[in-house]
């Protein structure tokens, strides 16, 4: 019996040769003779699809682990279910992430921001979880849903949004990156061929599990942030005392507000939801790994708070009250905030930030890369994975390299107004991020596709109150970014 | 290709049970199950009017903002 499997699986060698006693096309067994016959796995993967074929000795490794009862495969286990979760979270702690987090100490110290990093740990927890939810269930990512479930004027809107977001923010990756290299030496040229390098190496030559763990070594980079605190020697019972006296430094001032904002929009932002969700379906998580995926993003998004709160620790201590010449984020510069780093507790410590800079930029990238590309490859039907060579899987793989080349030559282009850029990515973000959220909502609430696994009442009150909130400062930042006086 | 060593599937054994993984990890379901499109009612077709609204209003604002920077 053939099976051709429609739309995305046109291709020839996609056609399925199946035995009698498989599964038909309705999911239904054709002939219930086969408990007894022996099977030659080997041969059932090598008549699969290269993705299918990759994603399913994936899984077969993950059976044989939950089958196992020893310590040790339980453990095996839980390491090989996670990923997607901490790499979007800890990608979230990107260039423009922690230049705005260093900014952020540096002006209002050790205080507010402290308590409300810890807040941001179930605000981004319960949003990303619905991801998981989604793509364990639909097997598909966000981009295709949105376009199959509310038609193509969304489809196309939230695809067009979040390419020119995507690759707007890899410009700010690419500054990071280049500024990170800068402190060593390295030219920005050649920065650049490094960071796109590094970055097709990983995306290009790994199939999605090894990309995976490459792409967790590079975040595990990100936790630089966090011994780099000790060196400052911070009044650790200030940054107590900060939650039990938390309170906003001088009133809520337009800085307030504008840096209030900035932390938000980092913390979550449109593309994390297409990419967690995509990169779900590509390592194969089904139902039964919901728990699995929770665990993942819960530790993701704990690490995305410590380093962030460790960068407002190191900056609240060593840079506020530097006395910048303004005492806004203009004045508060990441070239001002290392240089003062560099005076007050040396070197070491400044070079140390300026990987961490570098790495943050270079995480971003793959995550961001990889998020264009999946999306448009279900926006219009291709193939979809990392486990897709590049010659098999190219129309997959060219538009998000594209777009990290297009940021890549704007970072060396004399005079290009990247303040201007980077102003024009956090208004796309704010527009875009409401009606991400909303078919986010919607789809989880979709019981003829959600079935059993909707949200539950406490589930939609949270996530109902934390969108609320995101949408209203979403609008009040997009606002405030072009009319400085409005807010 | 490379083969899988057997410790990876010992817990396949029939075919069986390799149709059950396959239906399990929903391997071959993809594209297979049309994702219909959704009727927009009650709360949702008032979300989907105030984000139009939303949309519209963010874009003038955005378009004068970047007239005035400009």
């Amino acid at each position: 019996m053939e099976i051709f499997l429609p739309s995305v699986y046109n291709y020839s060698f996609y056609c399925i040769t199946m035995n009698a006693g498989q599964l038909d096309n309705t999911g239904r067994y054709a002939n219930s003779d086969t408990a007894k016959i022996p099977v030659d796995v080997n041969l059932k993967l090598d008549s699969l699809p290269q993705d299918i074929r990759l994603r399913a000795i994936d899984r077969l490794k993950i059976g044989s682990l939950r089958h196992s009862k020893s310590r040790m495969a339980r453990m095996l286990l839980m390491f090989a279910l996670i990923g997607p979760g901490i790499l979007v979270m800890i990608a979230d702690n990107d260039a423009g992430g922690v230049i705005t987090y260093a900014q952020t100490g540096s002006i209002f110290g050790i205080g507010f921001f402290i308590p409300f990093m810890v807040l941001m740990i179930p605000v981004a927890y319960i949003v990303q979880e619905m991801t998981i939810r989604l793509a364990a269930v639909t097997r598909r990512g966000h981009a295709e849903m949105i376009w199959k479930r509310y038609g193509s004027f969304w489809g196309a809107f939230s695809l067009i949004d979040l390419l020119i977001a995507n690759s707007l923010t890899l410009v700010t990756e690419f500054i990071g990156i280049t500024f990170g290299m800068s402190i060593f030496g390295i030219k920005p040229i050649y920065a650049v061929i490094i960071g796109i390098t590094f970055v097709l190496a990983i995306t290009l030559t790994l199939r999605y599990h090894n990309w995976e763990r490459a792409s967790l070594v590079v975040a595990a980079f990100n936790i630089i942030f966090i011994p780099l605190v000790f060196f400052a020697h911070p009044n650790w019972l200030l940054v107590a005392s900060s939650f039990g006296n938390w309170h906003v430094p001088s009133g809520f001032s337009t800085l307030f507000i504008y840096v209030l904002l900035a932390n938000l929009g980092t913390t979550i932002a449109p593309w994390m939801l297409f990419f967690q969700q995509s990169s779900e379906v590509d390592k194969g998580t089904v139902p039964e790994d919901i728990k699995a995926g929770r665990r993942d993003t819960f530790i993701g998004a704990c690490i995305m708070a410590s380093v962030a709160i460790a960068i407002l620790i190191l900056t609240g201590t060593v840079v506020f009250n530097a006395h910048a010449v303004d005492a806004t984020t203009v004045g508060y510069n990441i070239s001002f905030i290392l240089a003062t780093i560099s005076q007050k507790i040396g070197a070491l410590p400044m070079k140390l930030f300026a990987l961490g800079l570098i790495d943050a930029g270079l995480i971003a990238t793959i995550a961001i890369t990889a998020s264009t590309s999946w999306a448009v490859g279900e926006a219009f039907g291709w193939p979809k994975s990392i486990n897709l060579s590049f010659l098999t899987g190219r129309k997959f793989y060219i538009p998000g390299i594209a777009s990290m080349f297009i940021a890549a030559i704007m970072v060396l282009i004399p005079d290009v107004p990247l303040g201007f850029l980077n102003l024009t990515v956090q208004v796309i973000a704010s527009i875009f991020m409401p009606a991400a959220m909303l078919f986010l909502l919607l789809l989880v609430n979709d019981k003829e596709i959600m079935g059993i696994h909707v949200n539950g009442r406490i589930q939609n009150a949270a996530a109902v109150i934390i969108m609320g909130v995101l949408i209203l400062m979403s609008g009040l930042y997009g606002i405030s970014l072009v009319f400085p006086n409005m807010v | 290709m490379e083969k899988l060593n057997k410790k990876y599937y010992d817990f396949i054994k029939t075919e069986d049970d390799w149709n059950k993984f396959v239906k399990k990890e929903k391997l071959l379901e993809y594209g297979i199950k049309p994702v219909r499109r959704a009727k927009i009612k009650g709360w949702a077709k008032f979300a989907f009017i105030v984000i139009r609204i939303y949309i519209a209003i963010m874009i003038v604002l955005i378009v004068l903002g970047f007239l005035h920077v400009l």
